[in-house]
């Protein structure tokens, strides 16, 4: 069963369209994210599933129902922003029963469901606390209790780790995939940020200029891209030319060092040390440059070496 | 930062500064000579005062002419600001969070009585009220005062509600909670500062106000047209108490708005 439906949903402003003709198919429970440069309309789509928006055509379904037009308040969706969009005057016990109240869900019951949500998120302890008080952290933790809270049919995500730093940003993202996992809410994760997409999802759809390029499991869409966008936004791509004349893609992690005269020669151009790995900047007799990442074992090619590299034919996906 | 970053060469500041003493002097010199000649004891306008005594503020509380003219100042203010922040208040809501056609057409509309000479706010109002009936007529003295009003709490509250997340407003509505519930839960309860300090200015615009009061209010007598009125039939020490009493309250008025925006200002800077 599908729980969330977009059938050719079109949102123009004048002749411009920030989302075109866009179909759409998440399953009871799945993990799907939304990615996307900015000014990509992936904000804009998200807006028009909320209820914030109206498409100018297309209809949008949540749970088998048509909500096209329906308000905001009659999706029952769980919303968080990269802002974390707190109530400042609230304490955070207060954000999180908030939506309780509005569904007239009071006293004991309200209070047990709104600790049990703040303990899902690990704030147990702060509920007297104001958001101006919380770690930025923190008070997304307490946008995600609010969230889940009322146990909404979806729930939505925009960029939601993107205010936050790396370090810290990582953590939420283990949290998050074992929270959605837990409740097994079905739910759409908005992001410029690829490597967040690929971690948390189990399927992504990439978008470009309104426009759907894949809808793909993680690894399919990094390996197999459908097109030269999804190849050079998801990771590095490596453009080579295949024996029938057209383009394929190389991964990084494929391309390898060989010995001397057994694959093509190189020259080492840059050499970027990454911890776990070495990424270089490789540059092609024939004016071609690939880059490669492999393992770092201790010694590095340095720049200006000469070299040899080579990868499996298989491991060459063609795009257009 | 260096100084000189902030105001170029040492003459230029010393200007600069010499500049702005004058001109703090120069509007607050009327206060300074108003205040003392109002405890005077003369019977003329005389500076120094001979002698200190309240005679002037008996003589006003004394006047049952001048204490209508408190009461309908107070109470054309009294209404005409709430009409005032109601309706002004949602047109700057609309104005900051629609995106509708024509918008800009409609703020300039609005803001129009503050940017169109009074005199001729006045005389559109005189004609206006003229046709409907309600020349010299309370209820029209409070329409007018509500029309010019209108700008002030827009601007005010234009700028609370730019500043305030529309985000945070958008999550309530899909948390379920209407429209309605949410400004009153969530909207209001944040620009309750900005909500006062408007109301405050618009109060004190009305109170002031003289131009059109002239024209529209017949036979009601303001405070601010008593006292020009006073002021052309004979020159009477009474009107600096009265002036006297009108600052006073200005500047509570006044502390009490950044008292309470200062507070807010704080919250705001732990949020950030």
């Amino acid at each position: 069963m599908s729980d969330i439906r977009l059938e050719g949903v079109t949102k123009r402003y004048g002749t411009f369209a920030a989302a075109d003709q866009v179909d759409l198919s998440v399953t009871q429970g799945e993990f799907v994210t939304i990615l996307g440069p900015s000014g990509s309309g992936k904000t804009t789509l998200l807006s028009l599933i909320a209820g914030l928006n109206r498409p100018t055509s297309g209809r949008i379904f949540i749970g088998g129902r048509d909500v096209t037009n329906a308000t905001a308040q009659e999706r029952n969706i769980g919303l968080v922003f990269q802002s974390y969009a707190l109530f400042p005057h609230m304490t955070v016990l207060e954000n999180v029963l908030f939506p309780l109240g509005v569904r007239k869900i009071g006293g004991a019951e309200a209070d047990r469901l709104a600790r049990d949500a703040l303990k899902l998120v690990r704030l147990d302890g702060l509920e007297a606390r104001r958001p101006s008080q919380l770690s930025g952290g923190q008070q997304q933790r307490v946008a995600l209790a609010r969230a889940v809270v009322f146990k909404p049919d979806i729930l939505l995500l925009d960029e939601p780790l993107g205010a936050l730093d790396r370090k810290l940003r990582e953590e939420l993202q283990v949290e998050l995939k074992q929270l959605q996992r837990t409740l097994g809410v079905t739910t759409l994760l908005v992001t410029h940020d690829q490597e967040e997409a690929l971690s948390l999802s189990d399927r992504i759809m990439v978008l470009d200029k309104g426009r759907t390029q894949q809808v793909a499991a993680p690894a399919e869409a990094y390996l197999k891209p459908a097109n030269r966008f999804v190849a050079e936004f998801l990771g590095i791509a490596n453009f080579v030319d295949l024996p029938d004349g057209r383009n394929g893609v190389v991964r990084p992690e494929r391309v390898r060092f060989t010995a001397e005269g057994q694959g093509r020669p190189a020259r080492v151009v840059e050499a970027i040390y990454l911890g776990q790995m070495v990424r270089y900047h490789l540059a092609l007799d024939g004016n071609q440059s690939v880059v490669a990442a492999v393992p770092f074992l201790g010694t590095a090619h340095a720049p200006g070496e000469r070299v040899s590299v080579s990868w499996e034919s298989a491991d060459v996906w063609p795009v257009t | 930062m260096s100084r000189e970053a902030i105001g170029g060469s040492a003459w230029t500041r010393r200007g600069l500064a010499a500049m702005g003493i004058f001109g703090l002097v120069f509007l607050t010199v009327p206060l300074v000579i108003v205040i003392p000649m109002s405890f005077s004891s003369a019977r003329a306008l005389t500076f120094p005062p001979p002698s200190l005594s309240l005679r002037w503020y008996e003589t006003f509380f004394g006047d049952p002419r001048w204490m209508e003219a408190m009461w309908t100042s107070t109470f054309v203010a009294a209404i005409s600001s709430v009409a005032a922040l109601i309706l002004g208040g949602l047109a700057a809501y609309g104005l900051r969070r629609g995106t509708f056609k024509g918008r800009d057409w409609a703020e300039g509309n609005f803001m129009a009585p503050l940017i169109v000479p009074t005199i001729i706010v006045a005389i559109a109002l005189y004609l206006a009220l003229a046709k409907v009936g309600l020349l010299g007529s309370l209820l029209g003295l409070v329409v007018a005062h509500t029309l010019l009003n209108v700008p002030l709490v827009m601007m005010v509250l234009g700028v609370a509600i730019r500043e305030f997340d529309q985000r945070i407003e958008q999550v309530a509505w899909s948390l379920g909670a209407s429209w309605g519930y949410t400004m009153r839960k969530v909207v209001l309860p944040n620009l309750a500062p900005s909500v006062f300090a408007a109301w405050i200015f618009a109060f004190i615009g009305s109170f002031d106000e003289v131009i059109v009061t002239s024209f529209i209010a017949g036979k009601y007598e303001t405070v601010p047209k008593k006292m020009f009125n006073e002021l052309v039939l004979e020159v009477n020490p009474t009107i600096t108490a009265v002036a006297t009493l009108l600052i006073a309250f200005t500047v509570l008025a006044l502390a009490a708005v950044a008292f309470v925006l200062g507070r807010a200002g704080k919250l705001k800077e732990t949020v950030v």
